[in-house]
């Protein structure tokens, strides 16, 4: 059984069907979402049952395309993709589950879902480069019109620059590809043997200028500062579920580019550029979390925080490039940047969530219009706390093993950026816990003193996702054996 | 023949004429068609003159057929001593014409049901397809210049068909004047050839230009690349092309953006191939530039645009900058040629699908301004699946034929050292993602119009033809990019020989 084929074709098959059904609302359109992801979610499980976490890229599955250019259907896992893929699984679910736009979900919503569900799975199952490029840009294409379909008051604005950016970064990655492919010999898109031969080995000006069009490109959608200013206006203007998969999901696929691509293929010229590439990673960190630190919007300090989260898996994996000789270093960089993209998902997904949650009550999600919520809702309140804990690294939840393990493997190559890392936990810290202190304690005004606690739907979307980030946080093994980045970062 | 030849020697030669004409199978199609479509366009009733039309689709449907017989059962031959060349590259070209053809007769059908001289209109269409033909098939410079004059007389008579419409005057005469200057000036440059070569066989001039001096060579190239660059719309003869589309009836305008500019594309790659073999006089890098100035001009001429039409007019430059980036890769990477091919292919699908929808929302709303689009969703959902699949293929998102064009014509770019070409080409996508959004925005995410209340059988039947052919070019856009294999392999294979 094809079972990650089926996991990307079950969305996309249930997105070709959505056009079909009637057009009256109906609960259809959800239950059809639902079953599809569903399907993947099982697939998914099936793979990593039958995964072997000793080796490399495995469980492929080929199917011919275009074979006058060696384009074609290949799939395959690895700790990376096998960890990113469930990842995708479990916050659709729980988009999918809390809904995008009117209730009942509409056809239309739906279909964009699982079409960026498809696209997404596709992304970081692919194998082939035709396929990898094809499914970054359908995401672009679908989150564009989840966020100008079903978005908040500037959607339109936030959509296109979200379009515009996406499409600056993903047309580099292209030019990049062709360069791959017409230095292999024989010619062609296959990921795994692109990994292994590593055509463009060497330093060389054709390796610098391949990995400066993959970086940027993949830089813009992590987002590395200065390629951030998508971002903000992206996130804050996507309905709650697009926030949630933009941050949880989309922006995962500019590091997995970086570790897949630039280091996996080019690593002799991101060796040269690893200095380089950390800096950037450090401003990110200590940019965002400056930057999230002067905002009084809710959603808009979760998405500058993100900038922030990213910017240490971006240290991480410039450490491991930097790293040739020590492996452990490398591996514990590698490890942890993999696993701190997962917890981030997680993390910023529920914060997500939450911002939605309160901005759908009070109609605000400013700082300054809030306070005192603890009183009229401990649910949510408590939930609030977990997960800003959460996401400013507390021992015990999940970032917390992800993070430290980047800093042990940067602190090995350069032990001053490392330690100038650290300031960024640091602001974070002060900016979470400042915003639970304007938002949650104190007295309440008056508009505020009847908001309903958490209602079952929103429970269900993101307590999987908390359970999920106390687990890792508690047992980080958990994905850490799955990801085990010496099986298969040397190319295995 | 030369004098003093014996008489047997005169009959062979005639004999294998005859035996040649085998190969000019869809060229005698074509040329059937027309006359018996003028004919037809005589004695048929006015009400009745839609058979004309069918005629002469069939008959552009068979021509195709027939290139790829010739493809299968004959192979390639130059014939009639050189002066024809039946390639890959040609037959490709003329199955493109036959069904493109076939295609813009069905668009043009609803439009012209009715007017006063439909069924010459058809025939004159013919005769453009017929002549668009022989430019691609053309190895002779003499044949070059009668194929170029003969393609721009037939569309400035379609240009100007709306005879009582001031801006369809102005359009066919802007038209006509660009195109009598541009192709004088390309017989002049031809007449130089023909001085330094003492013939018109364009191979044998190659053998000569290559000794000439460099700015002889590189003048009377220029004067020969105003004739072709005028029907391709590569800047600078690219004036003409927004006021001829937009003052045209639109079905025109969809037949001008895609045969006579894919035609002029093809003769200019074998024309700078033969006449300019190995890169003389550096012509791959003038080429280059002229790429890169074309699709630079058009993308951002086409930005403020609010008339979709002329949107698509811009658009169309931009793309023929993109297609000549295969013509500049030819020299230097084999897979130039190819790329030029699939792209052309890839094109023709799509920019009709895009002219197709403009159509549709044209004859329902009687506008082509932006405003028109708004709420399209709503109100056709399945144009909008339409036009949103051909605008986002024109500007090359995957999976769609755009994407896998552009792919084509980075790799070959590259392949040839031209890498900046490819990097301006990818700036210019940037530019372009503006201006198509601006009209698949309104049309998904606005509310607009609601639909008129269900349309009456007739009116649904009239228009039949050009719902079918909106569907077919929109589902051959997803189509040649997600089965990309089977076109590919054909461009691979549709080389161009030397001529004689």
């Amino acid at each position: 059984m094809p079972w990650l084929t089926l996991a990307i074709a079950s969305p996309l098959l249930a997105a070709a069907l959505v056009p079909l059904l009637p057009a009256r609302p109906s609960r259809t359109p959800f239950a059809l979402a639902l079953a599809a992801t569903a399907v993947s979610g099982v697939a998914l499980a099936v793979t990593a049952a039958r995964f072997d976490t000793s080796a490399g890229m495995q469980l492929v599955e080929e199917a011919t395309w275009i074979p006058s250019i060696d384009v074609a259907w290949r799939v395959g896992v690895d700790g990376m993709a096998l960890v990113l893929a469930l990842l995708t699984v479990v916050l659709f679910l729980a988009s999918v589950g809390y809904g995008v736009g009117p209730r009942p979900m509409t056809r239309g919503a739906a279909g964009v879902l699982l079409l960026l569900e498809g696209s997404t799975l596709a992304f970081f199952l692919a194998q082939d480069f035709f396929l990898f490029y094809v499914a970054f840009d359908v995401t672009l294409v679908a989150m564009y019109f989840l966020i100008a379909l079903w978005g908040e008051e500037n959607r339109r604005y936030a959509a296109l620059k979200f379009f515009l950016y996406t499409l600056i970064g993903s047309l580099p990655v292209l030019l990049g590809i062709i360069a791959l492919f017409l230095t292999s010999e024989p010619q062609t898109f296959d990921m795994t043997r692109l990994a292994a031969e590593r055509p463009l080995a060497g330093a060389g000006v054709g390796a610098s200028l391949a990995f400066l069009a993959f970086f940027v490109g993949f830089a813009i959608k992590t987002p590395v500062v200065p390629f951030h200013t998508w971002l903000p206006p992206a996130h804050v203007e996507a309905p709650t579920a697009g926030s949630v998969l933009l941050a949880g999901v989309l922006l995962k696929m500019g590091t997995y580019g970086l570790v897949r691509v630039n280091l996996q293929m080019l690593p002799d010229a991101f060796a040269e550029y690893a200095l380089p590439v950390a800096i950037l990673g450090l401003v990110s960190v200590l940019y965002g979390a400056l930057v999230a630190m002067a905002q009084s919007d809710l959603k808009r300090l979760i998405a500058y925080t993100s900038v922030n989260h990213m910017g240490y898996v971006v240290i991480g994996v410039a450490a491991a490039a930097a790293t040739g000789i020590s492996s452990r270093a490398r591996d514990l960089a590698i490890d942890g940047a993999v696993l701190q993209m997962v917890a981030h998902g997680l993390v910023t997904a529920t914060l997500f969530f939450i911002a939605g949650f309160i901005g759908e009550r009070a109609g605000t999600r400013d700082l300054g219009r809030l306070g005192g919520l603890l009183r009229p809702m401990p649910w949510y309140g408590s939930l609030v706390a977990l997960t800003f804990f959460a996401s400013l690294g507390l021992p015990g939840l999940a970032q917390f093993p992800a993070e430290l393990q980047i800093f042990l493997g940067a602190f090995d190559v350069w032990p001053a950026l490392a330690a100038l890392t650290v300031l960024g936990i640091v602001i974070t810290a002060a900016l979470f816990l400042l915003a639970l202190q304007r938002a949650f304690m104190g007295d309440t005004p008056e508009p505020l003193r009847r908001l309903p606690d958490l209602r079952r739907r929103e429970l269900v979307a993101v307590a999987p996702l908390v359970a999920l980030f106390v687990a890792l946080g508690v047992y980080p093994r958990l994905a850490l054996d799955l990801i085990d980045s010496a099986s298969w970062l040397a190319g295995g | 023949m030369p004098n003093g030849g014996s008489y047997e020697q005169a009959k062979a030669i005639e004999e294998m004429m005859l035996r040649e004409l085998a190969w000019l199978w869809p060229v005698g199609a074509l040329t059937l068609a027309a006359i018996v479509a003028v004919v037809m366009a005589m004695v048929v009733p006015r009400d009745r003159q839609g058979i004309v039309g069918a005629w002469v689709a069939g008959a552009h449907v068979v021509a195709a057929a027939l290139a790829v017989g010739v493809w299968l059962d004959r192979g390639f031959m130059a014939i009639m001593e050189g002066i024809l060349v039946v390639d890959g590259l040609s037959l490709t070209l003329t199955a493109l014409i036959g069904v493109a053809g076939a295609l813009t007769v069905a668009l043009a059908r609803p439009t012209l049901a009715g007017t006063d001289r439909e069924g010459e209109f058809y025939a004159v269409l013919t005769f453009a397809s017929l002549s668009a033909v022989m430019l691609g098939m053309a190895a002779d410079a003499a044949l070059l210049g009668m194929a170029l004059g003969a393609l721009g007389l037939s569309t400035f008579v379609m240009t100007g068909y709306l005879r009582r419409s001031r801006r369809g005057n102005e359009a066919s005469i802007k038209y006509y004047i660009f195109g009598t200057v541009a192709g004088a000036t390309m017989l002049y440059g031809l007449s130089w050839w023909f001085g330094l070569a003492g013939t018109t066989s364009l191979e044998a001039i190659g053998q000569r230009l290559a000794e000439a001096p460099d700015g002889v060579v590189i003048a009377s190239t220029a004067l020969v690349l105003a004739g072709l660059g005028y029907k391709a719309a590569l800047v600078p003869f690219h004036f003409w092309t927004p006021d001829a589309y937009d003052g045209a009836p639109l079905p025109v305008a969809a037949y001008l953006s895609v045969l006579p500019k894919l035609a002029a594309l093809v003769a200019l790659a074998r024309v700078l191939a033969l006449a300019l073999p190995d890169d003389t006089a550096g012509w791959t890098t003038a080429v280059a530039v002229i790429s890169a100035a074309t699709m630079t001009l058009g993308n951002v001429a086409a930005l403020p645009q609010r008339n979709v039409v002329r949107l698509l007019a811009y658009s169309s430059i931009a793309q023929s900058g993109y297609l000549l980036m295969g013509v500049a890769a030819l020299e230097a990477s084999d897979q130039g040629l190819p790329a030029l091919v699939y792209y052309a292919l890839a094109y023709a699908a799509m920019n009709l699908a895009a002219f197709a929808v403009v159509l549709a929302v044209q004859r329902e709303r009687r506008s082509v301004d932006l405003e028109a689009f708004r709420g399209l969703g709503r109100a056709h959902p399945w144009w909008t699946v339409a036009l949103v699949i051909s605008f986002l293929s024109l500007l090359g998102l995957p999976p769609l034929a755009g994407f896998v064009g552009k792919l084509e014509l980075f790799t070959a770019a590259i392949d040839a050292d031209q890498a900046w070409l490819a990097v301006i080409a990818v700036v210019n996508t940037v530019i372009s993602l503006y201006y198509y959004l601006r009209v698949i925005a309104p049309a998904v995410l606005d509310r607009g119009p609601e639909a008129p209340e269900t349309d009456s059988w007739t009116a649904v039947a009239a228009s039949a033809p050009l719902t079918g052919t909106l569907a077919l070019t929109a589902a051959a856009t997803v189509a040649f990019g997600l089965a990309a294999e089977p076109l590919l392999r054909l461009a691979e294979r549709a080389t161009m020989l030397a001529g004689g």
